[in-house]
């Protein structure tokens, strides 16, 4: 059982089955496909297979805002879901306590694929596009649009995103971060997923069959569907009508392949023991399975396993409704979630369509069609890429008998951890080097060296300074068989891993379950999805490239970590811009805290890719390209949030990854812990203010136990930019004047460049700030014991965390 | 048969970038995916990409694939029979 248990207050949903609950409500009860002929793009390959499209026109629902189709389905989804909520964020609810948080895999693609045939098919440089490239485009626009002040972040997990979004957000509300709650996921169907699954094999043009012996793969869909999570008391405060309740969620990793299911259905069994657990529930407590059913030969045989170890010789009624959206991808588990607090309050389950042969080999059979019967309770499974698995539980509210309302708490939280969890491993892949010691060097040296970015895109000679990673040396270099599957962000990532882990598993003495892993990326393999959608253009298809797809995913990094190590505990993406790291970082330090980790690893990696470069060149938020022909003078475009003033400005890019091992502390190990972190929080800010972003700091400190007094150093993600250095500048001094004595003001950028995982490097830095091994500019002559790191995104959201000695 | 076998695994060899590996190394009638070559799933989909682009085979159903991948003997049957 969550503690502070969430209630659901509001639903919200778009798909090919209907605009809004009650439209898709209708289609379900009537047991309506919403599978029709692709119609959105041409797909020289594919014609006209059956998918999930939304008919209706989605610029015109959305309103005036400007975002990617996915971006555009998550605001209409979740604009039904807070008008149904009747939440007004700054009056009923305190802004400051709403956040987001969302799953994303598809995010502005369509618009990128735009952007590379125009490049490649017509020569033109029509660069807006990828404006909204990241699928963190969604959280930023319904935090806006909905006010939210609180946490706001974007899980990237593949299909199980939206679940894994919708737990997190629990998570969010159960430790008090947060009272209300906007979380789901939207994606849309774009040419690189068509053409991915098909790729592996995995579509079946005529419609999928779910757990038909003919079964024979998926059928894409888009969509998004939202929900408005709120702590129960504050709910009934403010006297919402509750609809359901989320009595718990689980998470797990296969740590098995980068797309093919555990085959024995372990992971997902484990996700699902762990989504009752946490409920404080049997497994005979639960009426109606609502399952991932995406109709590939092997999810379905899998899943079917899974549920016989679970529930043995009498598994409940369950039921797929892949055919009725396709598959949605990150949105699947939100649309399911909605669907389920619908038939909690409906008192009736979906059918299966596409369903008619039970399996010999799997020998059970769904629910058909739609049907009333008693249901009080569902599990809601969803699955992604690189085996992340999560299984939500839904509950009637009020909870009916025979179970305890108030089972004991599964979270611990009780660590006795007086300066925080304890960091035991630190990697780093970066321009200033690939170990704690030469970064450390680079910094005695005034910073890393720079390299030239060929960037062929605005001329063949053109090439961009930046601050490019070094290539790994040593004894954690992969061997090259090892390097041959994996692209340079996942060869930066694994070799991160091994430093902050040793090599193997058998190092650690930790049971697998008890590893979660939590790596950030703010726009993931972009080299390996640029050539992906770069081959699929320029030979029109016909030439599929499924490695590339499958190193395509944002969470390929976080499941390639769990591989090596055989970790099977949480596996996560968060892709928040500049806060990706910061995401992770709560992610792991959660993990901990609650007892469901023993070990948690938390990074960040991002890589330097050609389009970004130019693009970033054209917006004005890189330094000048030192080609001789330089790019033709285009007008900047303001950043896309309505916030002023800092810009990037004139910033050299950069790339690298850094991944840290974090324990409760008290575990054995000789020498003690590099050091410890405490005061994790993301949040967001409608306008940058260096008073109020002291004072959130303050505040933030004193949560754990610190006083502002005790901090020495403000370590900042200023990058040399107009605007930034000058703002963090005032932070620091307002900071200053609340703890009453001058705390220092530093930066890191000059050593990794600036990019979205930078502040993973911001923490490696602190790190060796804390252990005199690194002297900064700006950091008062004593010794540094106590830092605070702040990274603001322009976008609004923010991320801080404090590591002391 | 024996001039398509020594040709399917120069493209087995350079498609996968199977450094330090000759054609020698690959026996023609043990399985190509799951030995000694560390080739997993989506390699054997790489492999079903290359037929398609330099015999002109589609192969749309994951079992085709997995039968025809049984060794290099029995890819060298099935392009044999099936190239255009």
């Amino acid at each position: 059982m969550l503690r502070r248990r969430p209630v659901i207050t509001g639903l919200g949903i778009i798909s090919a089955a209907g605009v809004g609950v009650a439209a898709v409500w209708a289609s379900i009860r009537a047991g309506q496909s919403g599978l029709r002929p692709l119609s959105q793009f041409v797909s020289p390959r594919h014609g006209h297979p059956l998918v999930g499209e939304v008919r209706e026109d989605v610029d015109a629902l959305a309103g005036a805002v400007r975002g990617s189709r996915s971006d555009k389905l998550a605001w209409i989804a979740a604009r039904e879901a807070l008008v149904q909520a009747g939440a007004e964020v700054g009056k009923s609810t305190d802004s400051t306590r709403a956040g987001v948080m969302l799953g994303a895999t598809v995010g502005g693609m369509r618009g990128t694929e735009q952007f590379l045939t125009a490049l490649l098919r017509e020569n033109r440089h029509r660069f807006g596009p990828l404006r909204f490239h990241e699928c963190a485009g969604a959280a930023d626009l319904c935090a806006r649009q909905m006010g939210a002040l609180g946490p706001v972040a974007t899980l990237s997990t593949a299909c199980s995103a939206g679940a894994l979004a919708i737990l997190a957000a629990a998570q969010l509300i159960e430790q008090g971060e947060a009272d209300l709650m906007l979380a789901g996921a939207g994606d849309s169907l774009a040419r690189l997923t068509l053409n991915g699954f098909g790729s592996l094999l995995l579509l079946d043009a005529s419609g999928c069959r779910p757990f038909d012996a003919r079964r024979a793969g998926i059928s894409l869909g888009e969509g998004a569907a939202m929900l408005v999570l709120e702590a129960e008391a504050t709910a009934r405060a403010r006297g919402a009508r509750v609809l359901a309740r989320l009595s718990g969620g689980g998470a797990s990793c296969d740590a098995f392949h980068a797309t093919a299911p555990r085959p024995d259905g372990g992971g997902a069994l484990a996700a699902m023991q762990r989504a009752l657990a946490c409920a404080g529930l049997p497994p005979e407590a639960v009426d109606f399975v609502s399952t991932h059913g995406t109709a590939t030969p092997d999810n379905d045989a899998m899943e079917a396993q899974a549920l016989r170890q679970l529930f043995g010789g009498s598994v409940p009624p369950f039921g797929s409704v892949k055919r009725f959206f396709g598959h949605t991808l990150a949105a699947s588990g939100a649309i399911k979630a909605v669907l389920a607090v619908q038939s909690l309050r409906e008192q009736a389950v979906p059918g299966t369509p596409g369903f008619e042969q039970v399996d010999p080999k799997i020998g059970l059979e769904p629910v058909r069609e739609f049907r009333a019967q008693r249901v009080a309770r569902i599990l809601s499974n969803s699955f992604g890429f690189g085996g992340n698995n999560v299984a939500l539980v839904f509950e009637e509210y009020p909870a009916p008998g025979p179970y305890p309302e108030t089972p004991a708490p599964m979270e611990v939280n009780s660590t006795a951890v007086s300066r925080g969890l304890a960091i035991w491993g630190a990697g780093v892949v970066s321009a200033a080097g690939c170990s704690r010691a030469e970064v450390a060097a680079a910094f005695r040296a005034g910073g890393a060296a720079c390299s030239e970015f060929a960037v062929p895109v605005i001329s063949p000679t053109a090439k961009v300074k930046v601050y490019a990673a070094r290539e790994p040396g040593g004894e954690f270099a992969l061997d090259p068989a090892r390097r041959r599957k994996l692209s340079r962000i996942q060869q930066m990532t694994l070799v991160a891993a091994r430093q902050a882990l040793g090599k193997t598993r058998e190092t650690l003495g930790i049971a697998p379950e008890k590893i979660a892993v939590a790596i950030g990326t703010g726009l993931g393999s972009l080299n390996d999805t640029a050539a992906f959608v770069e081959n699929m253009i320029v030979k029109d298809e016909r030439v599929p490239r499924p490695a590339l797809f499958t190193s395509s995913v944002h969470n390929a990094l976080a499941s390639q970590v769990a591989m090596e190590w055989q970790a099977t505990g949480l596996n996560s993406t968060p892709v928040q811009r500049e806060i990706s790291f910061e995401t992770a970082l709560w992610q792991a330090m959660t993990e901990l805290k609650s007892g469901r980790a023993d070990l948690a690893l938390a990074g960040a990696a991002d890589e330097l890719n050609q389009y970004q470069l130019a693009a970033g060149l054209r917006w004005g938020w890189w330094c000048e390209a030192s080609s001789s022909s330089s790019p033709e003078s285009h007008p900047r475009v303001e950043a896309s949030a309505n916030t002023a003033p800092p810009s990037p400005g004139n910033a050299l890019a950069g790339e690298g990854s850094a991944v840290f091992a974090l324990g409760r502390g008290g575990e054995a190990s000789a020498g003690g812990p590099l050091a410890h972190v405490s005061a994790i929080r993301i949040a967001r800010s409608a306008a940058w203010e260096a008073e109020a972003e002291a004072a959130w700091m303050v505040e933030t400190l004193q949560r754990d136990g610190i006083s502002a007094s005790e901090v020495d150093l403000l370590l900042t993600g200023a990058n040399g930019g107009n605007g930034w250095d000058a703002f963090y500048q005032a932070v620091a001094a307002a900071f200053s004047r609340r703890a009453g004595r001058t705390v220092g003001c530093a930066a890191y950028k000059h050593a990794c460049g600036e990019h979205y995982s930078a502040s993973a490097f911001g923490f490696l830095t602190a790190i060796g700030v804390v252990r005199g091994e690194i002297q900064l500019a700006g950091a008062p002559d004593a010794a540094v014991k106590t830092v605070v790191l702040l990274t603001l995104s322009p976008t609004g959201t923010k991320g801080m965390c404090c590591v002391r000695a | 048969m024996e001039s398509l076998i020594e040709e399917l695994k120069q493209k087995i060899i350079a498609g996968f970038n199977l450094e330090g590996v000759t054609p020698a190394d690959i026996q023609a009638d043990e399985p190509i995916f799951g030995t000694g070559l560390e080739l997993d799933s989506i390699d054997a989909l790489e492999l079903v990409a290359i037929l398609e682009q330099d015999y002109g085979i589609v192969i749309s159903e994951r079992a085709v694939a997995d039968q025809a991948f049984a060794s290099v003997r029995a890819l060298a049957g099935f392009v044999a029979a099936h190239r255009v």
